[in-house]
Order: structure tokens, then C-alpha cells, then sequence
């Protein structure tokens, strides 16, 4: 290793650092690098922990500093990043303890410092030195007679030429040899020739002016992790460390399962796909497990004649099923005794068929047999019945039957398991397993709640397309490709590298890959997938676009060998279609492409989900989460970019790459894996089900879950059957508003999950659930063993029997407290991001159980329940106003009568009529404990915060301050106001939002009232920037029975450029523009965009009363009452501007008369070359000095957007290109260059020369 | 200093009526020679443009170039105040924020005042340059107005055919098609000045949107005679006469098969 760092940091120079990454692929192999690389592998093991530690200016603090000296130098890199791996430090310490252990003598110590400094002047340089080394660079190079340890090396021309031309010529080479080729000749010939330092300067200053924030990222990746460097050796997983089946149990977290039916040898099996903890994948075979469902058996059926009855069974599926020629469908029918968890029996249990079939498949047939046309069970006759438990999946009963929830730890004993013979997976370890010896472990438990080191791979690619065509993969070629791969925990990328169609100047942090054909950049982009093994592919909107096109692409190519992707090295991986319905997320389209053994989870899926916003673009997302934007690049400039340069295509690399890149910062940021991780943990489904499927299948698999404990079966509901989808019961309830301005502190006391404690207190389940008959006839009391809930149902007491709903609920809430708990402990960050994601998901399980039983098209709905439990809650609501109301007042010695003025749901505000902020939170408190007693456990009515002052305007409406203490106030908060709401233009949740906190932060109406009319002045005149004005809207579907802006506009679109026109399922923005008078608002909408370029007018009318009105006077009328009219008109109302556009329309014939510049009147024909006319020729000076300032300030202002777009596109010498729409900037540097342009012809009216 | 007077309100009132359905507010240029205010619709389709010589005032001072910014829903409702045979005195000082509107009745016994807030309109000013046109048509207003009403039945767009022997409109639409013809009638001089006449150096034929026609025929009650003057695939221009004092000319681009 010693070595290896010391050849790493004799690279000293920009230009060999770019060569060398230029002609990494190109490579040949070399033997003796294959040690070196082995040793790689097994030290970035503890890469990942290492590298967060790792300053970025520590290792080209090293790098610098050897020149001068190059022993103790060497050393220094050699210890480095054991040091840091031992006693991980936060970066500031890191040079210390650097210092304190390594050095021998304080010397050295102080050129680390001054190499530090260097540093922080030629930052680019010196991170580009860390290109990768290995040994076998080393012994090369000292072959090759120049000098061995990289210092100061004659330059030699010669030898530098001959490793391109030979690199030139292996490129063409097939690449996959390539890839296994250790990287280093070539580099390290490149790097022995060090240009004079001079040079280093010059090229230092010239890169820095080009680097963008995001290369700079890149570069300090470089940096911090000198030892990932970009090899491909890197690539793949460590090695398998020797185990023996018989001695060594096998220990992985799985990822993904899946079921296997081989036909031909009939025999079913369960994969499961994982990682160990040492990063090693595994694909592990279960066998022995069949699926089953249950059948209630006939009360006189025999059980001695079970043999009889899989005989008739077999018969009667087999002539179903002619056409696969089944004949022994049924592997075994046991008879077992369980209850039907639909409604109270008793408690009786009954005998049931379990019936095991040969496949899953074969499931569906065997309940069709009993349920619609009946079996002849021997000895009882004719027998057809409910079928239970036969609409599961097989993969998920497997899991609910072992136990084993999503991407949980598995263990397969020692001696238990073996290893296969004939492998089909592209895994590290293939096993398989009897599936009774699998032992599942608990991830609630404290052994088993950590995450294996899982590679995440975060791609992108980017197509040529040709103009005004959205690129079609039979047509236009796939040219790039960047990669980012992760390791799950750790912070940072550590392969980062694209894959080029034709050459590509080097780009500082990262592998570039080039090739002269697309069918080798498709062929080369797989091998490196397989290599790297992903458990998790990432990216954004991978599902819908960049897979499906590389796969066509490809199809398109003839590439064959492409399409398998996936783990298992046999299975092709195809696309297909899927469609998606649920209540919550709506319905969409995707498309499905298998990859056996990884995880697909596209952010923009995800996104989708969890979160509402204006635009899904990644731009926009982006900058919302991570709060910035990035450089896009119109679909139409790629291809020019491609067909440019080596210098273009790096520009459309380093765009490529931060597409890249941004999907796993989201990611990271979010904390969507380890919360998704967490919430298939908790629910027990499998992690890809999360993103595939909705809700009801997480209280599914944790109902039969729970089920199965106590000898519950689950009955197959027909859709529908609990009388219709049109079934309505009654809601929440809210309590009258009294609307207004509150002054004074209002309190809210809030019923901590309302919907689940509900549930627990009154014991409401399918299990509880009692009918008249029953009650009747097992003589129950009325109160006693059984409840009638204010909805008339009637469900027995939790004394006669536990319900499995409440049973559930109580380990998810107890759960969740746990896990908040921990939390609180824990001082691990990243432990922490797990708890955390853990109670939310716990917390979100908890409240779906509710809306699971009264999904009326759901897997059991049960309406009985859903109606009681919003009975309950309203009677609660209700009765928690009288006890307040009766309890604080003037009769019982307080001060105040308390009023309650208003009530939602689950929480009810209250005005106890103190002016005191710390009085009113005392009264909460207390009367969230008062009214708490009230009601049966675990109802708890809570005391959370006090708003003050508070704005009530409606129901689900209102705006108050946030206090949870007393010290300060914790935010602004509102409900159903425009604030949150996106179907407005973004200028109204900034007024409405400002105008709030004017009001209640600031206390100050005036100030509010008087900004409004700013806004409306500035809008009527013009000056509000356009992205302020921009609506979005998705494009659901396009066939409006009624005409809507969005899809006429988009449809128009489609018409003027059919590639840039939004597509089914994006968000449309568009502003209303000016047009005739009547004409409908639908044909108003224009795009931003077109607005922009032919200077089309804004419809600043139609901004105000339909945007800003309603919004403003919702919330001024509390508190200006009738005055609200002067809102909208007067004075600053009466200042407009109207533009003209620059086509269309008349415009082509008229012509513009110019104006006096001082009274706006026409000049004469013959003074029009006049700035001013005459009766203004006094005030020409002050006139011309006025121009000049808007000019100098429309010059700065465009300047500064310009530079801005320059610094985010990452060069200052290229034109800006970006035409990023969700971006303000780009608007507003539009219209800046447009205002610039105008008004520099202003200017020349003047006649400057005087 | 702005000071004009105008014998008849009703003149005054017939102006902001027709033009106000077209515009919603401009800048009027006063002047040395007389008033006069130029506007485009919203949508940048038609313009019109409004001249009051000096001379049809009594008296008409006005010391230096103003531009007075009005809103004519808001003129519209001040008019209102004003009977038809009022005296109009119109009064802006320079750099002033009011207009001010005297009303005196005939008799001289009433005499109402108002101040009109003006608004600072920032608008490019435009027009259009006088050109030759191949054919010049004099027809009667009311006609005109009464074709454009009858054939928005039929459809959103009018051609308008002009050829020796007289002047085609025709419509057609999901109803059907309707076409009325006006002929050239008789000789030039003995004809009543309502008469159709044509002057043309060659056939013209214009598509129209029907939509801003009507729209311009709100200027019929201030002039028994429109003048429509065309040339092929430029502005077609209305011109309704105001008396001697001046004129209403409305713009409008010929219509162009689907804009995109």
C-alpha cells in the first residue's frame, strides 16, 4: 500500500492528471497489477467509514508537499487513512491528529501546514493529482526506467505520445477486455512527465475560473477519498471471505424476494437476494415451501379420507387446468382449526382444510373449485364454500410465514444450508436453504436494526434527440451515460464515472469511459452494472424513461446480450406495462422492467408519493429540497453538443453526471431509503412494494401477521362485497367556526392519534365485531360483554375478547414510542436517521389501519368499524367543548369564560380568554389533563401549542403564530390558505405568506395592507417577475369532457414543437396572457416560455381578480372588515403598463411613434431622432441621468443573472444555454437581457457625443 | 393647460361608447392641432385610433403637448352625468393628476363639475402610416352594422369579396352559409350619400374575424357612412367620420389560416 500512494502522489501535474483519466479504459492489462488491485478491494472495505473523515485538503496537502520531501511524505499518505480510520475526527482535528501520531519530527509537521495553504490556492490542480495508483502502475512504471518513485521525472514527449496512440488504437478494442484491465500504465506514464511548475499555475488559474460549484464537488470527492479513485477494480464487490456451510452459519440482509417455479422439474422455491455484512451478495434458495389456502371443512368430513379428497381435487383441477396438464395440483391437505376473523363466534374455532398446492399459480384454480363450482368432498357430497386466504402472495405468505419482513436480516445456521452446484446467479454466494432452518431476525431488536453495506447506483443518460422530436430509442442514439455509486451509510460516491459515445475532455472527480460505438457503450455500460452489482438502482425517472430506452435502444441496435441486467444471468430482462390505481397516489401508468435481485427505486416515484409540489422536474425538485438549481439543457442543444467537440461533450458530462449525482443527494437528504427501509421493516412487505403498491397491502401483511398467531384465517372478499363501492358513512366533524382575529393566546388541545386510541379503546375489530343473531344467542349483556357505538354497531368488550385491530395498533404505537425513545438516546446521526424513519413509519402505519377498514373497494373492508370510529370522534370532539366550556368559566372562580372556536377532527381550539401567553398554556395543560379523564384509555387528549394571535377564516382555514414554549414563537403557521395550495401562480403564496407574517409576526395590518398594494401596483405595472405569474397544472389525461387552460395549451404546443410539449402525466406551467376581450380563459394560457420570447402581454387584469382577490380578502376581512374594497382600487391601482408584442397580429404593420422621454407625448415626424420634445428640453439633463440609471441597473442586474447561470452551467466562458423552466432565475434573466435591450435603445435616442 | 369645449356632449358620449368596448383605457394626446388617442385590443388584432381637430372645439387652447391617461369605463361613467345637449369643457393642467369635466346645460342653468383621476399609463404608441389602398368602399353604417350582427350567426369569420359590380360579405359555419351582396349603385354623383359606392384599382378579397367587426360598427350612430378601405394582406381600415372635426379609424389584420 506504502507503494501504491507513493506512485499516486508523484502525479503532480493538471495535464497528467486529464490524460490519465482520458486514458484509463484505454488501458491494456497487466499482470502484476492484479495484486495490487486485490489489495484495493480489501482496504476499501473501510473506505466508506473512512472517507467522511477524510478533509479534503489533507490528501492534496500531502500530494504538494512531496516535491520538497518526499520520504516522510510517502509516509504520510501510507497512514493517513489508517489514522483517520482508527479515530474518526471531525475535519478540523484531522490535520492534528495527523500530526501527533505520524510525524517523527515537528519539520515535517510544519510543511503539512504550508502544503495546506498551497493547497487552498491551486485547489484544482492538486485535486486532480489524485488519480488512482495501484502497485502494478509501480512496477511499470519502473520497467520503464523512469524513475520508481515519482519524483521529479524528466519530461519525456516520446513516451507519452506512444500511450496514446496505443490507447487510441485498444479503444476500438471489444471494451469488456477493458474493463477487467487494471487502469494504470498508461496514467502513470502520463504522470511521470510533470510539467514545470509554472505551467501548473497557469492551468490552476485557468481551471479554477471554469469549475462549477458541482465540479468543485466532484474535485473535493477526489479529494477526500484518495484512495477510490476511478478504477475498475473498484468496481466489484470484496471478496468472498472463506466460509465453510458446515461451520459457518451465512448471515445477510435480503433485499428482494421472488419465487422460482422450475416446471420441468417441478420444484418451487422462494429467492431471496441480499448482501453480508461484509458487502458480498448472496442469492439464497428456499425450498420446501408450498402455498396453501384454507377452506372451512364440512363438520362430518372424515379425516382419514384426506387422501381420497387430493385425489378428487387433482381431478377436478386438472380438467380446469387441461391446457398445462397439471396432475397433481395439490401437494397435501391438512386439517387444521381456526376462526374466521370476521366477526365474534365465540371464540369457537373450526376445522379447516389447508390446502397446499404445487405452485402459485395454481391457487386461484384450487379456490375457483371450491367457491364456484363445488368439489365432491368423499363421504359428504356436494360441497361448495367460502375460499380463505387465497388472494395472498405467495412471496409475501412465504414472508409472513417465516416471519421475515422487508430487507430484514436472514440467517441461514451452519450445517443447515449448502452451496450450489449449478450456479444461475451472477451473486457472490449462492445457497440454498430448507425453508423451516431459515431463521428470520426481529429489526426492532437492537442486534438486527442496522443496514447491510448495500450498493446504490444512481445513473443517468442522456440521448441525442433530433429537433422537435422527444427522442425515440428505434431512432436517436443513447451518448452518454454517467454512474454514481454508493455505498450505502456513507456520504459520498465512490465510483463516479460516465460512459461516452466518442471522446470527452477529462473532468476532475471523475472516470470517463469513452467509446466509438453506441453498441460498445451499451455493452460496456452493462459490464460495468454486473461488475458493480447494485442492490439498489436509483436515479430519477428511471423507471419511465432511462431504462426503458436503453432497453429498446438497445433492442434497436441489435445488442443482444444487453437486456440482462438483473442477478440471475439467464433471465432477459423486458419491458412491460403496469397500471397503477390507488385512492391516495391516483392513477398512473409505468413501466415495469425486471432486474432480478436489485431494487428500482426512481426518486421522482418516490417524490410523487411523499410529496405535493408545483413541478416534479428534478430541477425543481432539486431546488426545493436541496436549495439549488442546476444547469438544464434544452433537449434541442444536445445533440449540437455532442457533434461538437471533446470540450462540448464534456459540457454535456458534467450536466450528465449532476443528473447523476442529484438523485442520490435527494436520497440522502430525505432519507428515503433508510425510511423506506424502515417502513417495509415495520410492515413487513417488500421493499419494492413500497413503490409499486399502495397502502391497504402494509395493513395486510401486518393483519395476517397477526392473524396467524392467534389461528385467525382471512376471508377472501369479493370487490365490492360490504354492499357497494357507493357506500358512504358519515366523517369527522367540525365544529362552527367563529371566524376572526384572535388577539389573545388561543390554545389547542389535540387527541393524540385520535383514529388508532379509538380503536384501542373501544376494542373495534373484525374479530369484536357482533351481530344481533349472535348476540342473542350466546346471551350477552349489553354493556357488559358487549358496546354499542354511537354508529348502532355493536362490538363485544376487549374482557370477552382482545381485538387483533387494537392488538396491532398497540404494538405500532408502543413501538413507535420505543423507537422515540431510542432516538432520544441515540448518539449516532445516522442511528438516528433510522429511528427516526422508523417512528414515522410506525406512526403512518398506525393511522392507515383506520382508513384500511373503510376502503370499500379494499382487501376487508369493514365499514361497521370505520363509521363507529368516526362516531366516536365526533361524540369526543363534541363532549370535550362542553367539558371545557363548562369547566373554565366565571361560575367554577376562573377568570375568563373559555370559549371553544372552532374544532377539527381531532383537535379543538380554545379561547380561555387570558391575554397571557404562559397563563393560557398553564390552562391547557390542565384541561388537556382534565378532559382526558373523561374518556376511556388510551385516549389522550394533549396539549400541543397555542396560536397567538390567531386568524380563523374558515373551515380548515386559518393562520396563527406557533408557540410551544412561552420564549418564542416556533413558526408561522397556516392551514388551507394559499400558502400551501399549487394551483395558484407562485405569487400568491408569497403575498398571502407575507401579508401573514406582517400581520402576526410583526403585528403590523398597515404594513400588510400597504404591501399588498405594492404587489397589486408592481403587478399592474409589470414589474413582477414572470415565474411569479407561472401556473402548473398536471396533464392527467387528455380528453376533458370540458375545455382546460392547460391541455388546449399543451395540445397548441404539441403543434408548434412537438419535443418540448409536456407529455401525459407532467405538469404544465403557463400564464394568461392578454386577448381579446370575451375570449375564454382556456384559450388565454401561453407558455412562459413563448410569453418571454415574443414579449407577450400578461393578463395582469386576470392575475389580480382571479389570483390575489380571493386570497387577500379571505384573509383581510377578519380584520378590515369593509373596508377590504380599498384593497383593489385606488391610487396604486391606477399606474399600469401595457406592452406590445413583437408578433402576431396587427403588430407586423404598425409602426411605433416614439415618445417624449419626459411627458410621454408623441414627438413630431420630424423631431422623432429627439429623446425629448420641447417643452422637456429644459429637464434633458435630470431625463438623460434618469435613463442612465435604469440602464446601468438593468446592465448589473444582467450581469450578475448572467454570471449566476455561468457559475451553475460551470463555465465563464461559454454562452449560457440553460433553459431551465423551473427555475426563477432564468426568467428573470430573460426578461432582464429583454428590459437591457430595450432600453439600451433609449439610450442611443440620446445624443451621447455632447 | 388643457382647455376644450365641445358643444355637444352627445358627441363626446357617442365617441367613448364606441371605443370603450374596444379599449380599456389609453392616453390621449392633446395637442396644438387637436386630441387625439391611438390603442390596440388586448389581443393586438385591431387598433383604433381617434382625431379631434382644434377646430371643431369652441374654443380649444391647449399650450403645450399633454398626455392624459384615462380609463374609459371611468370616462364612461363621469359621461353619464352629462345630458346630450350639455356644453362639455375639458380642463388639464400640465402635469396634472385630474381631468376636470364641466357639464353646462343649454339654458345655463346647471352646471355640473367633475375631476377625473387620471392614470399613468406606460404604453408604446403606436400607428399605422397612411397608405395607398386598391379599393376604397362607402357604404352605409347602418348596413354595415346590420350584416356584421347577421352574419355572426353563421360564423366567427367574414370574407370580404369587392369587385366592380359591388361588395360580397359571406359567412359560413356549422350552421350553413350566408352571403349578402351590396351593389354598386348607379353613378357617382347622384347617388344619396348612403349609397354604396367603390373605388377600386383592382378586386380585393379579406377574411375578417366578425367578432372585432362588430365591435367597430359601435362607432355607427356617430357617422351615417363607413369607408372601408383594403388591400389584400394588409390592416383593413374602418374609418367613421365625426362630423368635419375628425375621425374614428379602426385597424384590423387580415385573418390568417391557423396563427401557428
Amino acid at each position: 500500500m506504502v507503494e501504491k500512494r507513493k506512485a499516486a502522489d508523484n502525479v503532480s501535474s493538471t495535464e497528467a492528471a486529464s490524460k490519465g483519466s482520458k486514458l484509463e479504459n484505454k488501458s491494456s492489462s497487466s499482470g502484476a497489477a492484479n495484486g495490487a488491485s486485490k489489495r484495493i478491494k480489501a482496504h476499501g472495505v473501510q473506505k466508506g467509514a473512512v472517507q467522511s473523515f477524510f478533509a479534503p485538503r489533507k490528501s492534496s496537502a500531502k500530494s504538494d508537499s512531496k516535491p520538497k520531501d518526499e520520504k516522510p511524505k510517502v509516509q504520510i499518505k501510507t497512514e493517513n487513512p489508517e489514522s483517520s480510520e482508527i479515530k474518526p475526527k471531525p475535519l478540523d482535528d484531522d490535520k492534528d491528529s495527523q500530526n501527533g501520531k505520524i510525524f517523527e519530527n515537528t519539520d515535517k509537521k510544519d510543511k503539512v501546514h504550508v502544503a495546506t495553504e498551497q493547497k487552498a490556492q491551486k485547489q484544482s490542480p492538486q485535486s486532480s493529482m489524485d488519480i488512482e495508483e495501484d502497485g502494478g502502475e509501480e512496477e511499470k512504471s519502473a520497467t520503464k526506467g523512469e524513475g520508481s518513485n515519482g519524483i521529479y521525472i524528466k519530461p519525456e514527449p516520446g513516451i507519452e505520445k506512444a500511450t496514446t496512440v496505443k490507447a487510441e488504437s485498444t479503444i476500438k478494442n471489444f471494451p469488456k477486455v477493458e474493463i477487467r484491465a487494471p487502469v494504470k500504465p498508461s496514467i502513470k506514464d502520463e504522470k511521470v512527465a510533470p510539467p514545470t511548475p509554472k505551467k501548473i499555475i497557469n492551468r490552476a488559474s485557468m481551471l479554477k475560473r471554469e469549475k462549477s460549484s458541482f465540479q468543485e464537488e466532484l474535485e473535493e470527492m477526489e479529494a477526500r477519498v484518495p484512495e477510490a479513485k476511478a478504477a475498475k477494480e473498484l468496481w466489484s464487490r470484496n471478496p468472498i471471505p472463506d466460509f465453510d456451510p458446515e461451520k459457518d452459519p451465512l448471515i445477510f440482509q435480503q433485499m428482494e424476494i421472488d419465487e422460482y417455479v422450475d416446471i420441468s422439474s417441478n420444484s418451487l422455491a422462494v429467492r431471496l437476494y441480499g448482501v453480508t455484512q461484509n458487502g458480498n451478495s448472496v442469492t439464497c434458495f428456499v425450498h420446501g415451501f408450498y402455498p396453501y389456502f384454507y377452506v372451512p371443512a364440512p363438520p362430518q368430513f372424515d379425516e382419514d379420507r384426506i387422501p381420497e379428497l387430493i385425489k378428487v381435487l387433482n381431478a377436478q383441477i386438472a380438467s380446469e387446468n387441461r391446457a398445462r396438464g397439471e396432475r397433481s395440483a395439490v401437494v397435501n391437505i391438512t386439517i387444521v382449526m381456526k376462526e374466521s376473523i370476521y366477526g365474534y363466534h365465540g371464540g369457537k374455532k373450526l376445522p379447516f382444510f389447508k390446502i397446499e398446492m404445487r405452485g402459485p399459480s395454481l391457487i386461484s384454480i384450487g379456490r375457483s373449485v371450491f367457491t364456484e363450482k363445488g368439489v365432491d368432498v368423499p363421504g359428504v357430497g356436494h360441497y361448495v364454500s367460502q375460499a380463505f386466504e387465497s388472494n395472498i402472495e405467495y412471496t409475501l405468505r412465504f414472508m409472513i410465514d417465516h416471519k421475515v419482513v422487508g430487507a430484514n436480516w436472514v440467517e441461514l445456521p451452519a450445517g443447515k444450508y449448502s452451496k450450489r452446484l449449478n450456479t444461475t446467479s451472477r451473486a457472490q454466494i449462492e445457497v440454498q436453504v430448507y425453508h423451516k432452518d431459515l431463521i428470520s431476525h426481529d429489526p426492532a431488536t437492537q442486534e438486527w436494526s442496522h443496514v447491510a453495506p448495500l450498493r446504490i447506483l444512481s445513473f443517468d443518460i442522456e440521448c441525442a434527440g433530433r429537433k422537435g422530436i422527444f427522442p425515440e430509442p428505434k431512432v436517436d442514439p443513447v451518448i452518454q451515460i454517467a454512474n454514481m455509486v454508493t455505498i450505502h451509510g456513507s456520504n459520498k460516491p465512490f465510483i463516479r464515472n460516465i460512459f461516452t459515445l466518442n471522446t470527452c475532455a477529462p473532468i476532475i472527480g471523475s472516470q470517463i469511459l469513452s467509446y466509438s460505438t453506441e453498441q460498445e457503450l451499451l455493452r460496456g455500460w452493462k459490464e460495468f452494472l454486473l461488475m458493480v452489482d447494485p442492490d439498489i438502482v436509483i436515479g430519477y425517472n428511471t423507471t419511465n424513461f432511462d431504462f426503458p430506452y436503453l432497453i429498446e435502444r438497445a433492442e434497436a441496435l441489435g445488442v443482444n446480450d444487453f437486456p440482462y441486467l438483473g442477478r440471475l444471468s439467464h433471465v432477459k430482462s423486458v419491458l412491460k406495462e403496469s397500471r397503477f390505481s390507488s385512492k391516495a397516489y391516483g392513477t398512473r401508468e409505468d413501466k415495469v422492467l425486471n432486474m432480478e435481485g436489485r431494487v428500482q427505486f426512481d426518486i421522482l416515484q418516490a417524490m410523487r408519493r411523499d410529496y405535493k409540489l408545483r413541478s416534479f422536474s428534478l430541477n425543481a425538485v432539486s431546488a426545493h429540497f436541496l436549495g439549488e438549481q442546476k444547469e438544464d439543457v434544452p433537449h434541442s442543444i444536445i445533440t449540437d453538443l455532442q457533434n461538437g467537440t471533446d470540450e462540448t461533450r464534456r459540457r454535456l458530462a458534467v450536466y450528465c453526471l449532476k443528473d447523476a449525482y442529484l438523485p442520490q443527494r435527494l436520497a440522502d437528504k430525505l432519507m428515503l431509503l433508510v425510511n423506506y427501509m424502515e417502513m417495509a421493516r415495520v410492515t413487513g412487505v417488500p421493499f419494492n412494494y413500497l413503490l409499486s403498491r399502495g397502502q391497504q397491502i402494509k395493513v395486510v401483511s401486518q393483519l395476517y401477521r397477526k392473524a396467524i398467531e392467534q389461528d385467525l384465517v382471512i376471508p377472501v372478499m369479493e370487490r365490492g362485497a360490504a354492499g357497494g363501492s357507493d357506500e358512504q358513512y358519515e366523517g369527522a366533524t367540525v365544529i362552527e367556526p367563529k371566524r376572526g382575529f384572535y388577539n389573545v393566546p388561543i390554545a389547542t388541545l389535540d387527541f393524540a392519534s385520535l383514529y388508532p386510541s379509538i380503536m384501542m379503546a373501544h376494542n373495534l375489530c373484525y374479530t369484536t365485531l357482533l351481530t344481533k343473531q349472535i348476540a342473542e344467542q350466546l346471551k350477552l349483556v349489553k354493556e357488559v360483554d358487549y358496546e354499542v357505538t354511537p354508529a348502532g354497531d355493536m362490538f363485544v368488550k376487549a374482557e370477552r375478547r382482545k381485538g387483533l385491530l387494537p392488538q396491532v395498533l398497540q404494538e405500532l404505537l408502543s413501538a413507535r414510542k420505543k423507537a422515540k425513545a431510542d432516538m432520544k438516546k441515540e448518539t449516532d446521526p445516522f442511528k438516528v436517521q433510522v429511528l427516526n424513519g422508523r417512528q414515522l413509519a410506525l406512526k403512518i402505519s398506525a393511522n392507515s389501519v383506520y382508513g384500511f377498514t373503510g376502503a370499500t373497494v379494499g382487501r376487508l373492508p369493514c365499514l361497521q368499524i370505520s363509521a363507529s370510529v368516526t362516531a366516536y370522534g365526533r361524540e369526543m370532539i363534541e363532549a370535550t367543548k362542553k367539558t371545557v366550556e363548562n369547566h373554565y368559566c366565571k361560575a367554577n372562580g376562573y377568570e375568563h369564560d373559555a370559549e371553544v372556536i372552532y374544532g377539527d377532527t381531532d383537535s379543538v381550539m380554545v379561547r380561555f380568554g387570558t391575554p397571557i401567553l404562559e397563563e393560557s398554556m398553564k390552562l391547557g395543560t390542565e384541561a388537556a389533563g382534565f378532559v382526558s379523564n373523561i374518556f376511556v384509555k388510551p385516549i389522550k387528549l394533549e396539549f400541543e401549542k397555542v396560536y397567538f394571535p390567531y386568524l380563523l377564516i374558515n373551515k380548515k382555514r386559518y393562520a396563527g403564530l406557533y408557540w410551544t414554549r412561552p420564549e418564542k414563537y416556533d413558526k408561522l403557521d397556516t392551514k388551507g390558505l394559499e400558502t400551501v395550495r399549487r394551483d395558484n401562480c407562485p405569487l400568491v403564496p408569497t403575498v398571502v405568506e407575507t401579508c401573514l407574517r406582517k400581520m402576526l409576526i410583526d403585528n403590523d395590518v398597515d404594513g400588510a395592507v400597504k404591501y399588498a398594494k405594492e404587489t397589486i401596483a408592481n403587478l399592474l405595472q409589470n414589474k413582477v417577475d414572470l415565474s411569479q405569474l407561472i401556473i402548473t397544472k398536471q396533464l392527467s389525461r387528455t380528453d376533458y369532457s370540458n375545455k382546460q387552460a392547460h391541455v388546449e395549451l399543451a395540445e397548441r404546443m404539441r403543434r408548434r414543437d412537438a419535443g418540448s410539449a409536456p407529455q401525459l402525466g407532467d405538469r404544465v406551467p403557463y400564464v394568461i396572457i392578454k386577448a381579446a376581450r370575451g375570449t375564454p380563459a382556456y384559450e388565454r394560457a401561453e407558455d412562459p416560455i413563448y410569453v418571454l420570447e415574443n414579449n407577450i402581454p400578461i393578463d395582469t387584469h386576470h392575475y389580480l381578480s382571479n389570483q390575489l382577490t380571493n386570497p387577500l380578502q379571505r384573509i383581510f376581512e377578519p380584520i378590515l372588515g369593509n373596508k377590504i374594497e380599498s384593497l383593489f382600487a385606488g391610487d396604486h391601482t391606477r399606474s399600469i403598463q401595457m406592452n406590445a408584442p413583437t408578433k402576431g397580429g396587427l403588430m407586423n404593420f404598425v409602426v411605433k411613434t416614439k415618445t417624449c422621454l419626459g411627458c410621454k407625448t408623441p414627438l413630431p415626424k420630424a423631431s422623432q431622432d429627439q429623446p425629448v420634445c420641447k417643452h422637456c428640453k429644459p429637464k434633458l439633463p435630470q431625463i438623460y441621468l434618469r435613463n442612465k440609471d435604469t440602464m446601468n441597473a438593468f446592465e448589473s442586474q444582467f450581469a450578475k443573472l448572467w454570471t449566476q447561470c455561468q457559475r451553475c452551467q460551470g463555465s465563464l466562458h461559454n454562452d449560457v444555454i440553460c433553459g431551465n423552466r423551473d427555475c426563477p432565475i432564468f426568467y428573470m434573466r430573460k426578461k432582464v437581457q429583454k428590459d437591457c435591450n430595450e432600453q439600451a435603445q433609449v439610450m442611443e435616442r440620446f445624443d451621447c457625443s455632447w | 393647460m388643457l382647455e376644450a369645449r365641445l358643444p355637444q356632449a352627445a358627441l363626446l358620449k357617442k365617441i367613448v361608447e364606441a371605443l370603450k368596448e374596444m379599449v380599456n383605457e389609453s392616453n390621449f394626446d392633446c395637442g396644438d392641432s387637436g386630441i387625439s388617442m391611438q390603442a390596440m385590443d388586448s389581443a393586438h388584432i385591431a387598433m383604433c385610433s381617434l382625431l379631434l381637430r382644434s377646430e371643431g372645439f369652441e374654443p380649444y387652447r391647449c399650450d403645450r403637448v399633454i398626455s392624459l391617461g384615462l380609463s374609459f369605463s371611468s370616462l364612461s361613467k363621469v359621461l353619464k352625468c352629462a345630458g346630450n345637449d350639455d356644453v362639455v369643457t375639458l380642463k388639464a393642467e400640465d402635469d396634472a393628476d385630474t381631468l376636470g369635466l364641466m357639464f353646462e346645460s343649454p339654458k345655463e342653468e346647471r352646471v355640473s363639475q367633475f375631476d377625473l383621476k387620471l392614470m399613468d399609463i406606460d404604453s408604446d404608441h403606436v400607428s399605422i402610416p397612411d397608405q395607398e389602398y386598391d379599393c376604397t368602399v362607402h357604404l352605409s353604417s347602418a348596413e354595415f352594422a346590420r350584416i356584421c350582427r347577421d352574419l355572426s350567426t353563421f360564423g366567427a369569420s367574414v370574407v370580404l369579396d369587392a369587385t366592380k359590380e359591388g361588395i360580397k360579405f359571406s359567412a359560413s359555419g356549422e350552421l350553413g352559409r350566408g352571403g349578402i351582396l351590396l351593389k354598386q349603385q348607379g353613378s357617382v354623383d347622384d347617388s344619396s350619400p348612403t349609397s354604396t359606392r367603390i373605388e377600386m384599382r383592382e378586386p380585393v378579397s379579406v377574411t375578417l374575424s366578425l367578432k372585432y367587426l362588430n365591435i367597430f360598427t359601435k362607432a355607427a350612430p356617430l357617422s351615417e357612412v363607413v369607408t372601408i378601405n383594403m388591400s389584400s394582406e394588409i390592416p383593413v381600415l374602418f374609418q367613421f367620420s365625426i362630423g368635419d372635426i375628425g375621425h374614428i379609424r379602426f385597424y384590423l389584420a387580415p385573418q390568417i389560416q391557423e396563427d401557428d
